[in-house]
């Protein structure tokens, strides 16, 4: 780069008419130039969030900073660690036997899981294994992954195992920065949204329209890049998440909408993303495309086996 | 004291008093009047002038964020400091209300106030000459009944004394800006039509021509030289050549730049920085007609002087190893964390949703100010009635400058792109430039209220 943002004098060629005008520059620039101190690089300005005892959230014990990819590079298996991290964002084209939808991990999971409220991967490693309701049994992070592999991307599970797995899980390790297993990041995974509004569907569709559809498709179909790649899911039709995915449900998907979408569209957060729908709105445009038409979850009868069904669950 | 020295001293004190005297006595030079009666009651001529007013983009210099509309006050940062745009509402205390038609024409086409001072040259009276009085006329009318008076005074600048001087700005209008009238290239009218709104009211010259030691545009029109519309930098962008060399806009169709001046973006770029402005404020409500003369006008310049028409070719490399994770540089790292997302694994973007970064020449121009600056500062579309949603590009400030400047030597040579390097200082630089540079509009996410979107609010 050869254009300093500082002035500095010109070299021109002499000219009489100009010597004037060229005394003043020549001053005032040597003026520019000592009132122009070159400040020095800054560092990355990492995200902090504190870290917490598991059982006490108020216990403030240490810092987790947010880590940057490139520090990959440093671990044993950063190999693995990178394949796990391209694995969630690329799940479709990378897993296309297990990945029945055109979705990928990172759809739902924004910025690589690295983000509070965009359901980030940041505490996975230590929250498993525990007992979810939907299942009523515990659940491992294997198998936690798995379930999004059978309903949020209506495919197949992936054998424990498999370097794939292994690979994602790698990730998730890594992303977790050492947390001890007793502690937890300081963050929420969903954000809050009024559950006692009632949702009105066809001001969801305006909603949808004015400012989903130009990413999501007019039918919800999604787009996808000039390679074939999904760059937007499909939110309904036979390519969308069954009906047992979470996203499914409407307070879940419009806890996920509000905080989370649209992208590109802030000037700030590492998508740009969110925090342009009132509660009702996002309410309002969950219920119009989660009961649009989408692919069935057939081991549905299995879930909520204690019977405390949420009132939005689909079946 | 030696006589001589005292006999110098006089002379350079009688030189200054009469270089004083004559730059208050050069603007009434400058000036004329004309018989032209302007009823300003008149529909017609103000509805006119409304559109002269589009083709000119007073509103985008005249006009702060927050402020009223054409009631002055936006900073213009030179490097000695802010000169801030005038109130051109028709407030009589604050405002031009007061203005003859006279002195509104002497303003606009020969930078001359009503108290025959000089105006700055940030004021693109230069270009503005070549229009008629007639749509001068029709321009007196708009802002006379039309425009909503303002009282707001009118900041002086924060210039040191001799630049903050109006009388020897005379001079520099002399040296610079001595009368110009339209001369058309061509017979064609279209073409004709084209070139005066590119000369002209659409003052693109202002940031699209380089700027000489005076800070005066070296051309003014194409007859002049091969340097009109070559690209010049300002305001830590990068404004791009409008000629026909390859990094210009050589790649461009005509009826791609009409696209772009209608919304804003194309299947491979969309409009940024001061050009989202320009589309935002102004190119977006012209005509096709006129945006069509534009383009086509915009299409016959030459390549600039000792420019390539074609580039190198180069293979793209980059997306496949991109898709294989062979990460070869800390610059793929973060590309692959931060801009794959949206810019994709073969950097075409997503058509009208996120630009190309390959084969953009706003990334692979020799000067990198446009590429950093929307880096670390993102930015975001204009918003046009064309398409439901203006997307941005959110900030990576939070990136040390390290890191900036291996993303953008990373884009700037990757896949068939390729430019110079840029070192950390060139971002330790620009990240300063920007903690002193004001925030415009483009720069702050567009309306997305519900209410606005979904009850068709006009966006303007």
């Amino acid at each position: 780069m050869n254009k300093p943002l500082c002035e500095r004098p010109a070299v021109v060629r002499f000219s009489p008419c100009r010597m004037p005008l060229l005394a003043l520059t020549a001053a005032l620039c040597a003026i520019g130039i000592s009132g122009c101190s070159d400040p020095e690089p800054v560092e990355r300005n990492a995200p902090e969030f504190d870290l917490v005892s598991a059982d006490d959230a108020n216990e403030d014990i240490d810092t987790y900073v947010l880590p940057q990819d490139t520090a990959i590079l440093d671990e044993d298996n950063a190999d693995e660690i990178f394949y796990g991290k391209r694995l969630l964002n690329e799940t479709k084209r990378l897993l296309p036997d297990n990945v029945g939808a055109a979705m990928n991990c990172n759809s739902c999971h924004i910025a690589q899981g690295k983000i509070p409220l965009g359901d980030p991967y940041i505490n996975s490693y230590n929250h498993y294994p525990r007992v979810m309701p939907r299942s009523g049994t515990e659940v491992d992070l294997e198998a936690r992954i798995n379930g999004c592999f059978q309903r949020s991307m209506n495919g197949k599970v992936l054998e424990r195992d498999s370097p794939e797995m292994l690979a994602m899980m790698a990730y998730m390790q890594w992303l977790s920065q050492k947390t001890p297993e007793t502690h937890k990041v300081d963050i929420s995974n969903a954000g809050e949204v009024d559950t006692s509004l009632t949702p009105d569907t066809d001001r969801g569709e305006q909603i949808y329209q004015a400012q989903c559809a130009t990413c999501h498709g007019d039918n919800g179909e999604g787009l996808k890049d000039s390679r074939g790649d999904v760059v937007f899911p499909p939110l309904w039709g036979e390519e969308s998440f069954n009906i047992g995915a979470g996203m499914a449900r409407t307070y879940k998907a419009a806890a996920f909408i509000k905080y989370n979408m649209p992208m590109g569209i802030q000037t700030q957060g590492l998508w740009g993303h969110g925090n342009v729908l009132s509660d009702q709105d996002a309410v309002d445009v969950a219920e119009f495309f989660t009961h649009q038409p989408r692919p069935d979850f057939a081991d549905k009868v299995n879930d909520w086996p204690s019977g405390k069904k949420p009132p939005d669950a689909r079946y | 004291m030696q006589k001589w020295l005292l006999r110098i001293g006089a002379v350079v004190a009688l030189g200054l008093v009469l270089a004083f005297a004559l730059g208050k006595l050069l603007p009434h030079w400058r000036t004329s009047s004309s018989d032209i009666e302007v009823d300003i009651s008149d529909q017609d001529a103000i509805e006119s002038g409304k559109y002269i007013a589009r083709t000119a983009d007073c509103v985008a210099c005249h006009t702060t964020l927050d402020g009223k509309d054409y009631a002055g006050g936006l900073p213009m940062l030179t490097p000695l400091g802010a000169i801030y745009s005038t109130n051109i509402t028709p407030d009589p205390d604050t405002g031009i209300g007061n203005y003859t038609f006279d002195d509104f024409k002497n303003a606009v086409k020969h930078g001359v106030r009503k108290d025959n001072s000089a105006l700055y040259p940030a004021m693109p009276y230069p270009s503005y000459q070549i229009m008629p009085d007639d749509d001068i006329a029709a321009l007196y009318a708009y802002f006379m009944s039309a425009v909503e008076p303002v009282n707001q005074p009118n900041r002086d600048s924060d210039l040191p004394p001799v630049l903050s001087w109006r009388w020897p700005l005379a001079y520099w209008q002399t040296l610079f800006a001595s009368g110009r009238s339209f001369e058309p290239e061509t017979d064609d009218e279209p073409l004709a039509r084209g070139q005066y709104l590119i000369e002209g009211p659409g003052h693109c010259g202002s940031c699209h021509t380089e700027r000489g030691v005076g800070f005066q545009e070296v051309a003014l029109s194409n007859s002049g030289s091969e340097a009109f519309l070559a690209g010049a930098t300002i305001d830590g962008w990068r404004a791009k050549s409008l000629r026909g060399e390859h990094g210009g806009l050589g790649t461009w169709e005509a009826d791609e730049l009409s696209e772009f001046f209608r919304t804003g973006r194309t299947d491979t770029s969309a409009a940024f920085g001061a050009m989202a402005d320009v589309v935002e404020h102004s190119t977006q409500y012209m005509t096709d007609a006129d945006i069509d003369a534009m383009s086509h006008y915009l299409k016959s310049l030459s390549p600039a002087a000792g420019k390539e028409t074609a580039p190198d070719s180069k293979e793209d490399v980059t997306t496949q190893k991109l898709l294989d994770g062979d990460y070869d540089s800390r610059g793929a790292i973060l590309y692959a964390e931060y801009c794959q997302v949206c810019h994709r694994a073969d950097g075409k973007g997503v058509a009208r949703i996120f630009p190309a970064l390959d084969g953009n020449s706003a990334v692979y121009s020799t000067d990198a100010d446009s590429v950093l600056q929307i880096t670390l500062n993102g930015g975001r579309m204009p918003d046009t009635s064309h398409d439901r949603m203006a997307f941005t590009m959110p900030e990576f400030i939070n990136l040390s400058d390290h890191d900036v400047a291996e993303v953008v030597n990373y884009v700037r040579n990757s896949w068939t792109n390729e430019a110079s390097e840029v070192d950390v200082n060139d971002v330790v630089k620009m990240r300063d430039f920007l903690n002193k540079k004001p925030k415009t509009a483009t720069e702050f996410p567009p309306d997305l209220g519900v209410s606005a979107a979904a009850q068709g609010e006009p966006r303007e």
